[in-house]
């Protein structure tokens, strides 16, 4: 009866399963051998049986033989320890570790069982992962590409290009190859690449393939510069992905070999980012905040009175940190929530306010207008913690200094909180960094502000130092309204107002209840009731910011205008009354010291295990957007607007690892995958699971799972208090993979073959050693929020499921804990929170005041156009200043496009595909759900099933790309006015001047169209407001070889059968109607912010803090019947025959929802 | 037929077996307050019990959306059409029929789904019944509304299934009330596939006989509560044990919630079985569907949950939810904590009411840093 192991193990992974079931037990073990029993009677079942040995069975179901912890972290914000049960060798079942209880600190800190437990219905499913089909198995290199290589890597002469014949991919199949090929190719095609495109020839072949000639000088003719290297959310995994970064600086290797200009003259290669990239980065926290982010752990809920849910879809994104915000509510706290439909979370909402998408500024704003016209504002926070008391001048809508009005005014130096560098002095190394520093010369550009002191009723300086209570013990009470005339030092009379004042005019005048809820479609009560609720609880009201609001083209407005009404309202740095924005994990700074790993420097490295390293950055960061964009820069008109601090080059090569967003689920991927690709000589990818990418790559490695890593890694978490180590596992390697820090350290080894440089194979000593610990332990040493941890005891208590308590200041931590209740100051110039942005950037955008523009595209009226009644200070340039005609409102155009109506006008444009063709009508919104984290998981049949109404594990209806498929929600009397039935197909189309691809026009016929165009299911979903179409983002989609699939296979699967990639559309994706967005403000050299890492203060461009996000809620679209939703395209589809369908409802069904079953 | 007594009823009822207690029921309190959907529960029991041939739409446990889901589809509104008029008389006494006090004779009233029926397990997922056509505010009750409802098999008092199976396959085990099918008996007649009033017994195609939710035994056997409870991200569910023959014990989390409080309900007590998994209605849902659903006790429930603040009592027990994968027997409510207890009263669970905060020092003397919550 004993099945042998291996051939359970087989049968396992031809089902795709890794669990034992009652029916693989053989038949003659089952039934056959109980069916000789007497029959029996039993007289009451329920007193009692009388043969219960057969119990036994799920007894032995349950038995295993040992059990492991692993770590599983996809790019979720949680990351749950996991123990894995294992039975024959194989992992058969997951479960939550219940260690969370006992995490402690180096300080005896604990917390408590409440935080148990943590997993979810994906982790549980990994068995299925660990051991199916679609793993990436083996090294894998295109066929077409081992072909250019085997030619001996032929290029045009003239421009360098690739002939496109090698360049098939998507539509070819891989070649396996041997790990020591696949590195010795990966270095060999690096090397050409970069040699290619060096120096003053190489730039003069980018110039001959057309790149913007202000990407090609970027490069300064290091051919090394146009190599990208992306760890995908790096911070999930500080050596193994931020080794990404660690190989790109140590490629001033390679360009020394190439250049030979030593340690001083040698360039890196370039690094992408990943929370701007992600638009999870919220792009006005920086400029309200100086630094990255707001947010705290969820579980402040604990300490809060009001909790606002905003555009958030908390219970289905944050799923193991629901409980604090249910159980809160249970203790008594208040939830509001807002969102552009009836929301999962908002059926935990005491308040539910439900609005037009990407209004969020406005909506803000309009609770502002309620609260000021009350009187309800906490003057006090507003002149202790921000610029709101501060003079503008309005001749110029510069802030009004010193400078201006003092004849030699000198400026005191700043001794408060701030440590000012001189000019050659190194800044301290992170654990000694107490306080933010600066640079003198920055400090003094800065300069001091002045303010109305209402106790002498007459202007005052006011410094960087004067912030909270010092402000106060100076005797300073600044005036927060008011208009006054000030005597400049060239003699000129000027009117100076605050910067409040100039807020005040501009909200009260444009944004009363009665106009918020034209604009917003928040009806008037609500307004009212939510705006008194916060104002009730000021210092009490958490902003809990999702995804939603952060996605629009106006994110920065929204952060702005979302602190406007929390600062006056007290509700920022307080731990049950703070701003938060939730989207993404990103702080790879509360492990401070990471930048001694990634930049350690490689002319001088330290192989000393108990040493620090010697720190020299060689990579350059920049915006993966302006790849995403078609590999173009932001130009309007006669000007460009990109800052030079941002400037890309040209992409002629891409290595990720850990992330499907780059290249197979980015903003306007399909324009990616037929313009840019082409142009784009090396793609490589480190995966464990065969994704899109993989699809679209040239070599793919494959990597160890979660549950096989041999190599030690820690993460942390912005949600959670957590630090986590990732414990090496028992689990013998289920395939040829390596984990992702060997794969790196080999291709290093690799260049060090190829150009005699034995320093490549140094800089991953320790990981040749496999000592991945000694990393592992700097970082802790150099970090603020870990020192104190040895590496090793944290391991051990991982592999026992307890994760450590990060080290910051606080437990929870949450962000201005300092700056509200310690009376130190933010990041920003003026130390302040501030509202008011005098660089020329923002005056010229018409947003140094915290302005509403409407969507960019999601908008059924003018798009990108600044709402507001005449203003002294919303005067922004023209399009004709930039010699563009003002009703120019070709897509590119918009970006940059500075035009202020009231709303009053507004009301009355339509968006301008409307007024070409009347069935572009629908705002169509592309949010995250909870059966995925991004693409993770999705694809498990069992949890897949459970994606939506019309998963079906029997696919009866063939042509249902896998056990379940994506589906657009649309309203259904709006599906009815279209004859879309429910359940039917239909076509989704955006913009065809940029969607799916640029270049449609006589390409309707071919391949890249039938690729990209949006097909799926219509859902009737009552839930969306009428003109909002919703789909979710967390899908797998068309590529080449599923499109073929679903063609080709005979059970109609979408699966490419040349690599087993597994599609959940037949045609296109989420991501068809989307693309890239560059907003001039993002993009500036002027924003002064805290750096990255560390408390020190810089401007302009700064990785995942200052820079490009993108913008994918923005997609206006015409919907069209496509086939219909019956089997065989014919009649309505099957779910709608019970009568239980919205709108479809029979009569028994509709007594059911009366509750009419049971008599009143 | 018997007659039994149906404490959920209020009344003696008619059911094929003489009344028999076990020595301690099974008992579960699900709040659906705190449901998020995620189906971590579903896939934690597909992964243990259910993953083989025959299986694929097998899931004995399952989270549907109310009004629209339902897996297998319109599971509740067959049997509620079966039954006819429906009504709660003064004092919570139920004047309609039972699914076991059927006119046409038959021994329980049923309906057998066809295989279809199985199909689109999530169909109704996250549908609201209501048209939000352009912008809205609720608050308190929602005029627009769906919510979450969690099922597995209610291992009832008078099982639908147990009271159909002509073989006597089915039977509730003394020690600890759990309903389990005996799989090498069952002959695969479907008999408690038509009669559970919740379908939660499923005919297994391939093996040709009829399975169900175990109670997780072979954990509750070894003092564990079951996979769907332990792996609750929502921290929704409890799992323990009632006896529903003694008086009610202050210091049992269930009898407080169930007996004494009665803020959790059994799932449509008028089917009769006397169901042993208890739900917390949600909050924000219109009364009339939820007195369909959950009995007329549904508005005292309501005001409770809203109230639990000031019931420290009653809070300590909701705290307990989710913090322990071992089995809390009797409970106590201390200033700050809620404390849990096994069988044998030893302390196996004690949480804060409010998550402690813990402060760092700026300069760290002791590791030579500073620390910020801004690094």
């Amino acid at each position: 009866m004993k099945s042998s192991r291996k051939q359970f193990i087989k049968s396992g992974l031809l089902s795709g399963l890794g669990t034992i079931a009652l029916s693989s037990l053989p038949l003659s073990g089952f039934s056959q051998a109980f069916s000789f029993f007497d029959p029996l009677d039993i007289e009451n079942p329920l007193r009692g049986y009388p043969n219960r040995g057969w119990e036994k069975t799920y007894r032995d179901m349950w038995a295993y033989d040992d059990e492991f912890t692993f770590l599983c972290a996809p790019n979720d914000t949680h990351n749950c320890l996991l123990k894995a049960m294992v039975k024959n060798g194989a992992v058969v079942r997951i479960a939550p570790s219940y260690g969370f209880g006992k995490a402690t600190d180096a300080q005896g800190n604990q917390t408590s069982a409440r935080w148990e437990p943590r997993c979810c219905q994906k982790g549980l499913a990994l068995a299925r992962r660990f051991y199916g089909d679609r793993r990436a198995k083996y090294p894998l290199i295109r066929e077409g590409y081992l072909k250019w290589i085997n030619a001996g890597m032929p290029r045009d002469i003239k421009t360098g290009a690739i002939a496109q014949e090698y360049m098939q991919r998507g539509k070819e199949a891989f070649v396996k190859i041997t790990w020591e090929d696949t590195f010795k190719y990966t270095a060999l095609v690096l090397d050409n690449i970069a040699r290619t495109y060096n120096g003053k020839e190489g730039q003069d072949k980018l110039h001959a393939q057309g790149y913007d000639p202000l990407m090609v000088e970027a490069t300064h003719g290091h051919g090394v510069e146009v190599l990208k290297f992306r760890g995908g959310m790096a911070p999930l995994g500080v050596t193994r992905i931020f080794g990404i970064n660690r190989l790109a600086n140590s490629l001033a290797l390679l360009d020394n070999a190439i250049n030979n200009k030593g340690p001083e003259g040698s360039k890196g290669a370039r690094t992408w980012d990943s929370y701007a990239w992600h638009t999870d980065l919220p792009p006005g926290h920086p400029m309200v905040t100086g630094q990255q982010t707001v947010d705290f752990d969820l579980f402040c809920t604990e300490h809060s009175k009001h909790i606002i849910v905003w555009g958030m879809n908390w219970i289905t994104t944050k799923m193991p940190d629901a409980h604090w915000l249910t159980e809160a509510r249970m203790k008594g706290a208040k939830v509001t929530v807002i969102a552009c439909e009836y929301s999962a979370t908002a059926n935990k909402g005491d308040n539910v306010l439900v609005v037009r998408p990407g209004v969020t500024p406005a909506l803000a704003l309009g609770f502002a207008h309620v609260i000021i016209r009350d009187k309800k504002y906490d003057a006090d926070f507003m002149k202790k913690f921000t610029d709101l008391p501060f003079l503008v001048r309005m001749d110029s809508q510069k802030m009004l200094k010193p400078t201006d009005v003092i004849l030699n005014y000198q400026k005191p130096d700043l001794k408060n909180y701030i440590e000012i560098l001189k000019k050659g002095e190194k800044a301290k190394k992170s654990p000694e960094q107490g306080a933010p520093f600066v640079d003198e010369e920055m400090a003094k550009e800065w300069g001091d502000f002045m303010v109305w002191d209402e106790t002498k009723n007459a202007l005052s300086v006011i410094t960087r130092d004067d912030y909270g209570k010092y402000m106060r013990e100076k005797g300073l009470n600044p005036a927060l309204e008011g208009r006054f005339k000030v005597k400049t030092i060239d003699g000129k009379e000027v009117e100076v107002r605050t910067v409040f004042d100039l807020m005040k005019e501009y909200v009260m005048e444009n944004f009363d209840p009665k106009t918020i809820e034209e604009l917003t479609w928040a009806p008037v009560k609500g307004i009212e009731a939510i705006a008194d609720e916060i104002a009730t609880n000021s210092g009490n009201t958490l902003f809990a910011m999702g995804m939603g609001p952060n996605q629009f083209f106006n994110n920065d407005l929204k952060d702005r205008a979302v602190f406007f009404l929390a600062s006056i309202t007290g509700n920022v740095g307080k731990i049950g009354g703070n701003v938060g924005s939730y989207a993404g994990n990103y702080r790879g700074a509360l492990f401070s010291g990471i930048p001694g790993y990634i930049a350690e420097d490689p002319f001088n490295l330290e192989l000393d295990e108990t040493k620090p390293s010697k720190v020299k950055k060689y990579m350059h960061y920049e915006s993966a957007h302006y790849f995403n964009n078609g590999d173009r820069i932001l130009r309007m008109g006669n000007k460009n607007m990109t800052g030079e601090t941002h400037m890309p080059t040209p992409t002629k090569s891409i290595m990720v690892s850990n992330g499907n967003s780059l290249l197979a689920n980015s903003k306007g991927h399909y324009d990616n995958v037929v313009n840019v690709y082409p142009k784009i000589e090396f793609i490589s990818v480190l995966e464990w699971w065969w994704t899109g990418s993989c699809e679209y790559s040239d070599i793919v490695y494959p990597v160890d799972s979660w549950a096989e890593f041999k190599y030690p890694d820690m993460t942390m978490s912005v949600t959670n208090p957590f630090l986590y180590v990732f414990p090496r596992t028992p689990l013998k390697r289920i395939f040829d993979t390596k984990g992702d820090i060997e794969v790196i350290a080999g291709i290093a080894s690799a260049f060090g073959n190829l150009t005699g440089d034995s320093r490549f194979r140094d800089m991953f000593k320790f990981v040749f050693e496999n000592k991945v610990e000694v990393y592992l332990q700097r970082i802790l040493n150099t970090s603020q929020g870990t020192r104190g941890y040895k590496f090793n005891e944290l391991e051990a208590e991982a592999k026992k499921g307890i994760p450590a308590l990060m080290m910051t200041r606080t437990t929870p931590k949450f962000v201005g804990m300092e700056q509200s209740n310690e009376d130190k100051q933010w990041y920003t110039k003026s130390g302040r929170l501030e509202f008011y942005r005098d660089e020329p950037e923002f005056i010229e955008a018409g947003e140094n005041m915290v302005v509403f523009r409407e969507p960019i595209d999601s908008t059924f009226y003018e798009p990108n156009v600044i709402v507001g009644k005449k203003h002294p200070c919303i005067m922004p340039d023209e399009p004709q200043k930039y010699g563009v005609d003002i009703n120019d409102l070709a897509t590119d155009t918009r970006q940059a496009r500075n035009v202020v109506k009231p709303w009053s006008e507004v009301k009355n444009t339509k968006h301008p595909l409307h007024l070409k063709d009347k069935d572009y009508k629908f705002i169509f919104h592309t949010p995250k759900f909870r059966h995925g984290a991004h693409t993770t998981p999705v694809d498990t049949d069992i949890v897949a099933v459970w994606f939506g109404p019309f998963g079906d594990m029997h696919r009866r209806d063939k042509r249902i790309p896998f056990v379940t498929e994506l589906y657009v929600d649309i309203n259904p009397l709006d599906a009815r006015e279209l004859g879309v039935e429910d359940g039917d197909y239909v076509w989704i189309d955006a913009d065809p001047s940029d969607r799916p691809f640029r270049g449609l026009a006589g390409r309707k016929n071919g391949p890249e169209y039938e690729l990209a165009r949006l097909k799926a299911r219509a859902r009737f979903y009552p839930g969306t407001q009428r003109g909002v179409t919703r789909m979710w983002h967390n899908a797998y989609g068309a590529t080449y070889g599923s499109v073929a699939g679903a063609k080709e296979n005979a059970n109609g699967l979408a699966k490419n059968n040349k690599t087993g990639y597994q599609a959940l559309f037949r045609n296109g994706s989420h991501q068809s109607c989307t693309r890239a967005w560059l907003k001039p403000t993002l993009l500036t050299d002027s924003l002064v912010r805290k750096n990255n890492f560390g408390q020190g203060i810089g401007k302009g461009f700064e990785i995942d803090v200052h820079g490009a996000t993108g913008n994918p809620r923005e997609a206006f679209v015409k919907i069209s019947l496509a086939e219909k939703g019956g089997i065989g395209g014919s009649g309505l589809w099957e779910g709608t025959e019970n009568g239980t369908r919205p709108t479809y409802e029979n009569d028994d069904f509709k007594k059911f929802l009366k509750g009419n079953f049971v008599k009143k | 037929m018997a007659k039994v007594k149906n404490w959920q009823l209020n009344r003696e009822m008619e059911y094929p077996y003489e009344e028999k207690k076990p020595k301690k029921q099974i008992t579960y309190v699900f709040d659906t307050n705190k449901c998020i959907a995620c189906q971590t529960c579903t896939v934690a029991c597909k992964t243990t019990w259910a993953a083989g041939k025959g299986e694929e739409t097998i899931f004995f446990n399952n989270v549907e959306t109310k009004p629209y889901g339902g897996y297998p589809q319109k599971w509740d509104v067959n049997t509620l059409k079966e039954l006819n008029e429906q009504e709660w008389g003064k004092g919570g006494v139920y004047k309609g029929k039972t699914i076991f006090e059927s006119e046409s004779g038959e021994r329980v009233t049923g309906w057998r789904p066809e295989e279809r029926s199985y199909a689109f397990p999530n169909i109704g997922e996250d549908e609201v019944l209501g048209n939000m056509e352009k912008g809205a505010f609720f608050n308190g009750i929602h005029d627009i509304w769906m919510f979450y409802l969690a099922r597995i098999c209610n291992h009832c008092s008078y099982p639908g299934c147990l009271a159909a199976c002509p073989r006597k396959a089915i039977y509730k085990r003394e020690e600890d009330g759990i309903v389990l099918i005996d799989q090498s008996r069952c002959r695969g007649y479907k008999e408690c596939v038509k009669a559970c009033p919740y379908k939660k017994t499923f005919f297994n195609m391939v093996t040709r006989v009829s399975e169900k939710c175990i109670g997780c035994y072979p954990l509750i056997e070894q003092g564990e509560q079951p996979r769907c409870v332990t792996s609750c991200i929502g921290k929704i569910r409890l799992q323990g044990f009632m006896e529903d023959a003694k008086e009610p014990r202050r210091d049992s989390p269930f009898d407080m919630i169930v007996r004494i409080k009665k803020i959790a309900l059994p799932l449509y007590p008028q089917f009769g079985t006397q169901p042993n998994v208890y739900y917390v209605p949600p909050v924000h849902v219109p009364k009339d569907f939820l007195i369909q659903m959950f009995g007329p006790n549904v508005e005292d429930a309501i005001t409770l949950y809203r109230n639990m603040k000031d019931d420290k009592e009653l809070l300590a027990a909701f705290m307990l939810f989710g913090n322990t994968p071992r089995i809390i027997h009797s409970y106590k409510a201390e200033e700050n904590h809620a404390v849990g207890y096994n069988e044998i009263g030893d302390e196996i669970v004690r949480v804060p009411y409010v998550e402690p905060v813990h402060n760092r020092p700026h300069w760290d003397a002791q590791f030579q840093t500073f620390r910020h919550n801004t690094p």
